[in-house]
C-alpha cells in the first residue's frame, strides 16, 4: 500500500486571468453558435414549410423536434453546472478522488491486517 | 464524487460497499455470460449445419439466437454493472446506497426480469424488435427495476456538493438514459408507431443502448479503476468532461446510422453520419486521455493484469470506433449492410470493449471481495489470453466474411455462392468462439477454487493486484 498521495494545494487562478478567459470563451461560443444557429435555424424553418400539410410531416420532423429536446435539457444541466462551479478548478477532482480512495483502502487495509 | 463536502471523518469502506452483493452480482453475470456464450456456440453450429438441437422447437436456433444477445445485455452487463456500481458509488460519494433493503430486492427483482425473459423467449412470445425481444409483459417490470437503480444510486449522487469527479458524470447520465431508452425501444414502437417510423425509432434504441446505457457505464468505471490501479490521477480531467458533454450532446442522433439506404427520409440518415463523425472525435478524446495516463507507467500493461484487461478493451474500443467511422459513410454502408461485418462489430464492441473491461474489473475486486488471493494467476493469464485473442480471431474472421459477402451480393452471384463462400469463415468462428468460451470456464473455475480456498484460510493474506 503506498502512502496516500498529498493533495495538491492549487492556488485560485488570478481574478484578472478568470475575467479574460471568460471573454475569450464567450467571444469563441458567440462565433461558432450565431451563424450555426441562423444557418440550423433557417434550414429547420424550410423544412417545416415544406412538410406543412403533408401526413408524413410529423415523422419526418419529430425526430428533429426529440434531438432538440433532449438537447436543451442537457444544455440546461451544462449551464446549472456552470453557475454550480462544476468546471472552477477542473483538475481538482482528479486528484481528490485518488487520494480518497488511498484513504479508504489504507483504513479498511490498517483495520482488517490485509494490504489492500 | 466530491471534493468539498468529504467528512472529517472517513467512513470505512465496509459501512459503504455491501461486498456480499457485489460477489452476488457478479456471479450472476457470470452465469448469464456462460448461458448466453453457448446459445451462441449453439447459433454458430447451426450455420455450418451441425445443429445438434435440430428439431425441438423451444431451443431453435433463432430463439437461441435472441437468447445469446438477451443474455448478454440484460443478464451479463447489466448484472455486473450492477455489482460494480455497488463497489464504485459508495466510494465515490462517500455514501451509502439508498436503501440497502432495496439493492436487495433489486438484485433478486432483476434475475426475475432476466429468467423470465429467456423463458418467454423460448416459449416464442418474443417483442419483435432487436434487443428489446422481452416479452411485452415483462416491459412494465423491467422499466420499474431501472427507475428503482436510478432512485437507489442517484440519492448519493445527488448529495454530494461541489464539483463531481468524471465518473459520477458518466454514471448521472447513464442512469436517465437507461429508463428513458428502455421505455423508448419497448413501448414506442410497440403501441405508439408502426412501419418505417418503428424501424427509426428501433435503430435509435439498439445503438442508444450501447451508448447511451453501456458506454458511460463503462467509460465511468474506467476513469475510477484506471488511476487507481496506475496510482496517478487521469492525465486531463477537462478532456475527460470534454468527453462526457460530448457524447451527451452528440450521441443520440447517431443510430440511425444502422438505417443508411431504407425508407427512412435522407436528412435523417445524412444527420446520423454527420453526428457519428462528431463522435469520433468526441472518441478521440477519450482514448488520447487514457494513454496519456499510461505514458511513464507502460510497464503496468504487462504485469498488472486488470490494466492490461483495460487497455486491451481500449485498443478494441478505437478499433470498433474505426469501424463505425467507415460504415456510417453511404459508399462503404453499401457494401457491407446485412453482412457478416456487423456481426464482427458487435462482437467487438460487446464483448472486447465492455466485457473485457467488466472481467477486468473482476479480476481485481474478486481477490478483495474473497480477501484472498487468486487460487492460480496462470489460469488468470490463461482467461485474458483465451478471451483477447479468440475475440481478435473472431472479430477479424467475421470482418472478412462481411466483404466478401458484400461483394458477392453486389455482383449479383446466387445466394448459394456467398453462403458456400462463408462456410469456411463460419468455421473458424467457432474455434474463435469455443476459445473464448473455455476462457470464461477457466475463470469460473478460479474463482470457485479462490472462494474455496478463502473459506479454508485461517489468516488474511496479501493481495496483489
Amino acid at each position: 500500500m503506498p502512502d496516500p498521495i498529498k493533495p495538491v494545494d492549487i492556488e485560485a487562478t488570478p481574478r484578472s486571468q478568470n475575467r479574460r478567459s471568460l471573454w475569450a470563451t464567450s467571444g469563441f461560443a458567440l462565433v461558432i453558435l450565431i451563424p450555426s444557429l441562423y444557418g440550423f435555424g433557417g434550414k429547420f424553418i424550410e423544412f417545416v414549410q415544406l412538410y406543412r400539410g403533408d401526413v408524413d410531416g410529423v415523422f419526418a420532423i419529430s425526430p428533429i423536434l426529440n434531438y432538440l429536446l433532449a438537447s436543451m435539457g442537457f444544455f440546461c444541466l451544462f449551464c446549472w453546472a456552470v453557475t454550480q462551479g462544476m468546471f472552477q478548478d477542473i483538475e481538482r477532482p482528479k486528484r481528490a478522488m485518488l487520494d480518497l480512495q488511498n484513504q479508504l483502502d489504507y483504513n479498511a487495509s490498517s483495520q482488517s491486517g490485509v494490504a489492500k | 464524487m466530491s471534493t468539498e463536502a468529504v467528512p472529517q471523518q472517513l467512513p470505512e469502506h465496509k459501512d459503504l460497499v455491501i461486498e456480499q452483493l457485489v460477489i452476488w452480482y457478479f456471479l450472476a453475470a457470470l452465469a448469464y455470460l456462460i448461458i448466453s456464450m453457448l446459445g451462441g456456440f449453439l447459433m454458430a453450429l447451426q450455420l455450418v449445419d451441425h445443429n445438434p438441437l435440430r428439431g425441438i422447437e423451444v431451443l431453435s436456433p433463432g430463439r437461441w439466437r435472441m437468447i445469446h444477445t438477451n443474455a448478454i445485455a440484460y443478464g451479463f452487463l447489466a448484472n455486473a454493472f450492477l455489482g460494480a456500481l455497488h463497489w464504485v458509488v459508495p466510494r465515490l460519494t462517500l455514501r451509502q446506497v439508498a436503501s440497502r433493503a432495496l439493492s436487495y430486492f433489486t438484485f433478486a427483482a432483476w434475475q426475475v426480469v432476466v429468467l423470465s425473459t429467456a423463458v418467454g423467449i423460448m416459449l416464442g412470445e418474443a417483442q419483435g424488435l432487436e434487443w428489446g425481444e422481452t416479452p411485452t409483459w415483462i416491459d412494465p417490470l423491467a422499466q420499474l427495476g431501472l427507475l428503482l437503480v436510478a432512485i437507489n444510486f442517484l440519492t448519493p449522487i445527488v448529495q454530494t456538493r461541489g464539483p463531481m469527479y468524471v465518473t459520477l458524470w458518466y454514471f448521472t447520465a447513464a442512469f436517465i438514459w437507461t429508463f428513458l431508452t428502455y421505455a423508448m425501444g419497448n413501448f414506442v414502437p410497440e403501441y405508439f408507431v408502426s412501419g418505417t417510423s418503428a424501424g427509426a425509432v428501433g435503430g435509435l434504441f439498439i445503438h442508444d443502448l450501447v451508448g447511451l446505457f453501456v458506454t458511460p457505464l463503462g467509460w465511468g468505471l474506467m476513469y475510477f479503476f484506471v488511476p487507481i490501479l496506475l496510482q496517478k490521477p487521469i492525465w486531463s480531467h477537462g478532456l475527460s468532461l470534454v468527453g462526457f458533454w460530448g457524447l451527451a450532446f452528440f450521441y443520440p442522433l447517431t443510430g440511425i446510422h444502422h438505417f443508411l439506404y431504407t425508407p427512412i427520409p435522407m436528412f435523417l440518415q445524412h444527420g446520423a453520419v454527420i453526428s457519428t463523425i462528431a463522435v469520433e472525435m468526441v472518441v478521440l478524446t477519450v482514448i488520447i486521455n487514457f494513454f496519456g495516463t499510461l505514458v511513464g507507467t507502460g510497464q503496468a500493461f504487462m504485469k498488472n493484469l486488470p490494466i492490461r484487461w483495460f487497455y486491451t478493451g481500449m485498443v478494441y474500443y478505437f478499433l470498433t470506433c474505426l469501424q463505425c467511422a467507415m460504415q456510417t459513410t453511404m459508399t462503404f454502408q453499401a457494401l457491407i449492410h446485412f453482412s457478416d461485418w456487423v456481426v464482427g462489430h458487435a462482437h467487438l464492441v460487446m464483448f472486447g470493449v465492455f466485457s473485457m473491461w467488466l472481467q477486468g474489473i473482476m479480476t481485481y475486486l474478486f481477490p478483495r471481495l474473497f480477501k484472498h488471493e487468486w487460487y492460480s494467476k496462470t489460469l488468470c493469464e490463461w482467461h485474458y489470453w483465451l478471451s483477447a485473442i479468440g475475440l481478435l480471431v473472431m472479430a477479424t474472421d467475421l470482418t472478412l466474411a462481411g466483404v466478401f459477402q458484400g461483394y458477392w451480393w453486389a455482383s449479383l452471384q446466387p445466394w448459394e455462392v456467398s453462403t458456400e463462400g462463408s462456410f469456411p469463415f463460419w468455421m473458424v468462428r467457432i474455434y474463435a468462439g469455443l476459445a473464448m468460451f473455455i476462457g470464461q470456464i477457466i475463470f469460473v473455475y478460479n474463482i470457485c477454487m479462490t472462494w474455496q480456498l478463502s473459506r479454508r484460510a485461517a489468516v488474511p493474506a496479501t493481495i496483489a493486484a
